[in-house]
């Protein structure tokens, strides 16, 4: 009975989620994101000795460890440092690597570690007990012991009034020397040359500023060889005003300005001269930034390139370093450019280049002299501001070739090779705090002429029609044109290919907090169609975005909105923000139906202003944990509250989604009698902890009268984890970490419950009600009947949504999304049964009802997991969508990665599949037709002759 | 059956060389085709003899003989049924082109008996039989209706009658509820 059960099992489930592998970039795509690079840990590397190939790494500002191909953009391998981090960061984090070294180094705060520069893997970690890690460099020189390939680190460590100089173990990170500074001054960087190390730390001068002081080391002993003080007290007000620390290089600088910003201070370390440059500015607005860019290798020559940045344009100078006498000379200028532009240093053998990118062009020059080796102009010149760029070039005998790695302003990263944009990587999706699916006005003509049509006399409507109809002959010759490449390219291409009309390609209007909206397209593997400036803010926080048809309207919680055209980008519209801080958006769907009305929630839980025609009810959530429930048309006191027992504090609340048809409004059991399900558009299912006492408690309202119809409460409670709830037909699902230790079982573990809601306990009984065929909640609202079940599963889920489709009538899934494997997972609703036999085999009827036994532990079966084997990271929020087949729900998922595909619960059933072959179809009939007309004549002279003969 | 009341003329010719059996044809003629359309009259010359064997038995007996054989055919349905009733047995509740073909067939046969009832006993029909045979037809009815009931067990035990809940799911309708709540949660 139970290989019957497990065959029927097997059966019916086994082929329903799973994803076939040329389904894999062909119904999903996955934008792997790092976010905004940060621009000292940013470069080429080529990773391998044996090979040319460079890949680009970064480590960004949510302290993601990447490496990204530069041929298409694709992300080789990612690291979450954040993870491994236990202390706040010590500003960015950084990131050091080295050609041919196929290990690179970064540190976070008190975590430093090394990883394989060509898959991720680390090599080592070490966490630093005294501080946080303040600077890291990779030593370059060769001695005795170093072993080939692999480098030492000498990480400077800022701890309490003393700063740490210690050299790693380039193969264990162990540490080989300690140079402790007990001096209290301000531990800054670390630099070394071919033959020294350098640690530089700010000394407080008696008054103000710092005095830079460098103190020579041994590389091999840690000994302090030697000691320089600057005397750059005037100059030097923060750590902040030091430009550039040269780090190894074979003449290591320090760069900094006078307060004024009229000269340039230069000091080649381990010197005790400070050269002087006046910064010769004929812009005639204020500098506003000034970078420093200069080769990061031991034997490259020693040039420098300071980029100084006016508001409205730029320029840069390239200054050389006398290695005997330690002077520095200006060599040549690169002329002041309006717009904006980028520089990059790059080494070849000993050679420097710079590539500096402007608005309209990119140019490469050497070092050396002011010759431009290169000059290309820009194929889409961008509006974007370029943030920070890195470069690598190649030389081909005289001439060169360079691609660029630009970071814009607004969130894009952009591959430039020889002025041609190779890939844009839009790291500004990483901030996704809301997204909507958007709604196309491209039947909204033709839902318009019908509405005429439906509103005049018969003869009218049918003169109108005619009308309609020979206007709409005059794209006929568009059609037929079209028809042929249409036959061929539906006979050649497979039939999943092409869907795009059954409504599978849908834009996303997505909204990050930095206040930009995109339009991906699902249609066209989520490419970015459009993406908009909306607000310039860092903290936008969007509370709802709602799609009418062509235009999409965002709700932030300042009362504001920004309207935008769903096809252009382009902002239709814009309300200013009001007064109050709103807690969330309620949206009213208008009698008619095509247009939505909102309101703003207050944190308290109120109304901003009343509906006066609207009948409905609202119900809202407040701040301090209560659900309140109103008239849509009076907004000053609550029709009902709900206030949890005294400890409970509300932290979630859900309800229906709005779009959630029910195919049967019961379900049907093996003797064919039918259990009613319990449904009413009202429900809400509302979270509440206690804190104290460790327990979860999971309310079941109605939403219009306030009644608890259905109250449970879970002992054991880890409230720090993931609480997730979803609500959808006649069942709700929660998922929590439990620790139960009962007398008669004990679980500990995450915990899955699902509850499913019934009419009445009886078959065939539809309760209280009966056939009656509307119901008032505020009249006698009968309680449903629950039917629980809890599972243990193997990991948390953070998020909870269900799939949708077109009728409800394929089965649902249940999307949760797993933050510790960084998957989402599709568990069939058949599988998550509370009605599934506990301790017995299932009888006959309940077999073939689907149901089998019940087991507690429910494993992710690998079929489930609708993201495969992509690393999908950071998910906050999955979003369902139906599409007109009804077998297949769209699926998008965003918030730190952007993930999208299709769910099939139940197999695309009205799709023909990749075997179905229109071409193989063609030619049989074709065959047939023509064997037809070869045997009709053969066959009607054979009996016409058997007449005759007989 | 008629009485005559004057002796009856000779037959014409062509009316004794139609009752007097043909003379064997000649070997030449044997050889001559039939010409289309024509059967050779072998059974005509059988009915023939049957006709005067039947026209020579009394009347009482034809009927009490047309009477036993109606019997039988009212009788006949009843054999299929063990038959019938085991063949559905064993051929499994489940639609499958086989079970719905027997049970096709078990439907069709009981009702075009019972449709044909009065043709099947045409023959046996005559004035004097008319009114006994009025029984036998419903025995023969009942019989039919025997083996309808068979095919009805048997859709029944396929689940295909509209006889439980389930099947009328598709006609309820939802509760509507009359009043609606809005949601602000997010």
């Amino acid at each position: 009975m139970r290989l019957q059960a497990a065959l029927f099992f097997a059966a019916c489930l086994s082929p329903a989620a799973a994803i076939y592998p040329d389904e894999v970039n062909h119904i999903d795509f996955h934008h792997a994101l790092l976010g905004t690079p940060s621009p000292d840990s940013t470069f080429f590397l080529k990773p391998s000795p044996a090979s040319n190939a460079s890949l680009l790494y970064t480590l960004s500002d949510k302290l993601l460890l990447g490496a990204v191909n530069p041929r298409d953009g694709g992300l080789v391998w990612r690291q979450n440092i954040s993870r491994s981090v236990n202390s706040p960061a010590y500003g960015a984090g950084l990131l050091r690597g080295f050609d041919g070294n196929d290990a690179i180094v970064g540190a976070v705060g008190n975590y430093i570690a090394s990883w394989s520069a060509q898959d991720g893997k680390v090599g080592w970690e070490n966490r630093v007990s005294e501080g946080v890690v303040g600077d890291l460099e990779l030593l370059e020189l060769e001695d005795a012991t170093a072993t080939s390939g692999v480098r030492d680190t000498v990480a400077v460590v800022a701890s309490e009034g003393a700063g740490i100089v210690r050299r790693l173990n380039g193969n264990t990170g162990k540490t080989v020397w300690e140079f402790k500074d007990t001096s209290g001054d301000v531990p800054f960087q670390v630099s070394s040359s071919s033959t020294e190390v350098f640690y530089i730390s700010l000394q407080s001068a008696m008054l103000k500023g710092f005095k830079i002081k460098v103190t020579v080391l041994d590389p091999l002993t840690g000994q302090q060889t030697r000691q320089q003080i600057l005397n750059t007290e005037a100059d030097v007000a923060t750590p902040e005003s030091v430009l550039y620390v040269g780090a190894n290089s074979a003449s290591p600088i320090i760069v900094w300005t006078d307060k004024s910003q009229k000269s340039l201070k230069v000091n080649v370390i381990g010197t005790k001269e400070i050269n002087s440059i006046t910064i010769d500015n004929t812009s005639g607005s204020e500098i506003r930034q000034i970078t420093v860019h200069a080769p990061r290798k031991l034997n490259a020559l020693p040039h420098f390139l300071v980029h100084f940045e006016t508001v409205t344009g730029a320029w840069a100078e390239v200054f050389h370093v006398d290695l005997m006498s330690a002077k520095v000379t200006k060599a040549y200028q690169l002329p002041y450019l309006p717009g904006q532009s980028a520089v990059a240093a790059s080494v070849i053998d000993a050679n420097v280049y710079f590539t500096r990118i402007t608005d309209l062009e990119a140019v490469v020059v050497s070092s050396a002299s002011h010759g431009i080796l290169g000059r290309w102009d820009l194929q889409k010149p961008s509006s974007d501001i370029a943030l920070h760029s890195v470069s690598e070039v190649v030389a081909k005998g005289k001439s060169v070739a360079v691609r660029s790695a630009l970071f814009r302003k607004h969130g894009d990263w952009q591959l430039i090779r020889n002025g041609q944009i190779e890939w844009t990587r839009h790291e500004g999706l990483i901030d996704a705090v809301a997204a909507t699916w958007a709604e196309t006005d491209a039947q909204e003509d033709l839902a318009h002429e019908l509405e005429v049509e439906g509103h005049e006399t018969l003869y009218g409507a049918y003169l109108h029609r005619v009308k309609r109809h020979v206007r709409d002959l005059e794209h006929l010759p568009d059609w037929l044109k079209d028809l042929p490449k249409r036959i061929l390219s539906s006979i050649l291409t497979d039939e999943v290919s092409n869907l795009d009309s059954f409504g599978v390609a849908r834009s996303v209007i997505v909204a990050t907090k930095n206040g930009r909206v995109y339009a991906l397209d699902t249609g066209k593997h989520g490419a970015v169609s459009w993406g908009v400036q909306a607000v310039e803010t860092s903290q936008w926080n969007v509370k709802a975005i709602l799609a009418s048809p062509g235009v999409a309207t965002i709700y932030p919680d300042d009362g504001s909105s920004v309207t935008v055209d769903v096809s252009t980008g382009k902002i239709v519209s814009r309300i200013e923000p009001s007064s109050s801080k709103l807690h969330s958006i309620a949206v009213f769907e208008v009698q008619d139906g095509s247009s939505l009305a909102t309101v703003g929630v207050r944190e308290d839980g109120t109304p901003v202003t009343a509906f006066a025609n609207e009948d409905g009810f609202l119900v809202t959530t407040s701040v301090d944990g209560r659900v309140l429930g109103w008239f849509a048309k009076y907004n000053k006191t609550p029709v009902w509250e709900f206030v949890p027992p005294s400890g409970e504090k509300v932290v979630d609340a859900t309800a229906r989604p709005a779009h959630d048809p029910v195919a049967s409004i019961g379900k049907v059991l093996g003797n064919r009698s039918v259990l009613y399900k319990y449904l009413n558009p009202n429900l809400a299912l509302v979270t509440a902890v206690n804190e104290q006492t460790h327990t979860a408690s999971f309310y079941l309202l109605d939403g219009v009268s306030g009644k608890v119809l259905h109250a449970t409460t879970q002992a054991g409670v880890d409230s720090t984890q993931p609480i997730a709830s979803v609500m959808s037909e006649n069942w709700f699902a929660y998922s929590f970490w439990g620790d139960v230790d009962g007398s008669e079982s004990s679980a500990k573990g995450y915990q899955l419950v699902i509850s499913e809601l019934y009419e009445s306990p009886f078959p065939n009984d539809r309760g209280v009600l009966d056939s009656a065929t509307n119901y008032s909640s505020t009249a006698a609202l009968p309680l449903p009947h629950v039917i629980s079940q809890a599972f243990m599963i193997p990991e948390s889920i953070s998020h909870m949504a269900v799939t949708q489709t077109r009728q409800g009538i394929t089965t649902r899934q249940l999307l949760c999304t797993l933050p510790s494997s960084n998957s989402i997972v599709g568990i069939p609703r058949p599988v998550l049964d509370p009605r599934r036999p506990v301790d017995r085999d299932p009888t006959t009827a309940e077999a073939e009802e689907g149901l089998f036994r019940y087991a507690p532990y429910l494993d992710f079966d690998g079929k489930w997991y609708l993201s495969h084997t992509r690393d999908v990271a950071g998910i906050k929020a999955v979003l369902s969508r139906p599409t007109l087949l009804e077998s297949t729900s769209l699926i998008f998922a965003y918030g730190s990665d952007i993930y999208g595909t299709r769910a099939t619960p139940s197999q695309a059933f009205d799709i023909l599949g990749k075997s179905f072959s229109k071409l193989q179809l063609v030619l049989t009939v074709v065959a047939l037709g023509e064997g037809v007309a070869v045997l009709a004549p053969m066959v009607r002279r054979k009996q016409v002759n058997a007449l005759w003969r007989a | 059956m008629s009485q005559a009341r004057l002796p009856p003329p000779p037959p014409p010719q062509w009316v004794v060389s139609l009752n007097s059996p043909m003379p064997r044809p000649s070997k030449a003629a044997s050889s001559i085709p039939d010409p289309p359309g024509f059967s050779s009259s072998r059974g005509g010359k059988q009915r023939q003899q049957q006709q005067q064997q039947a026209t020579t038995k009394r009347p009482e007996e034809t009927d009490a003989l047309k009477m036993k054989k109606a019997w039988e055919i009212a009788i006949a349905p009843s054999k299929q049924i063990p038959m019938n009733a085991i063949m559905m047995y064993m051929s499994g509740n489940s639609l499958q082109i086989f079970s719905i073909m027997m049970v096709l067939m078990l439907f069709k046969g009981p009702i075009q008996g019972l449709i044909g009832t009065n043709a099947a006993f045409a023959k046996y029909d005559t004035p004097s039989t008319h009114s006994r045979l009025l029984g036998v037809k419903v025995v023969y009815m009942l019989m039919q209706l025997v083996l309808l009931c068979l095919g009805i067990w048997k859709v029944n035990a396929m689940g295909l009658l509209p006889t439980t809940r389930s099947d009328w799911l598709a006609w309820e309708s939802e509760r509507q509820p009359l009043e609606r709540a809005h949601f602000a949660f997010r």
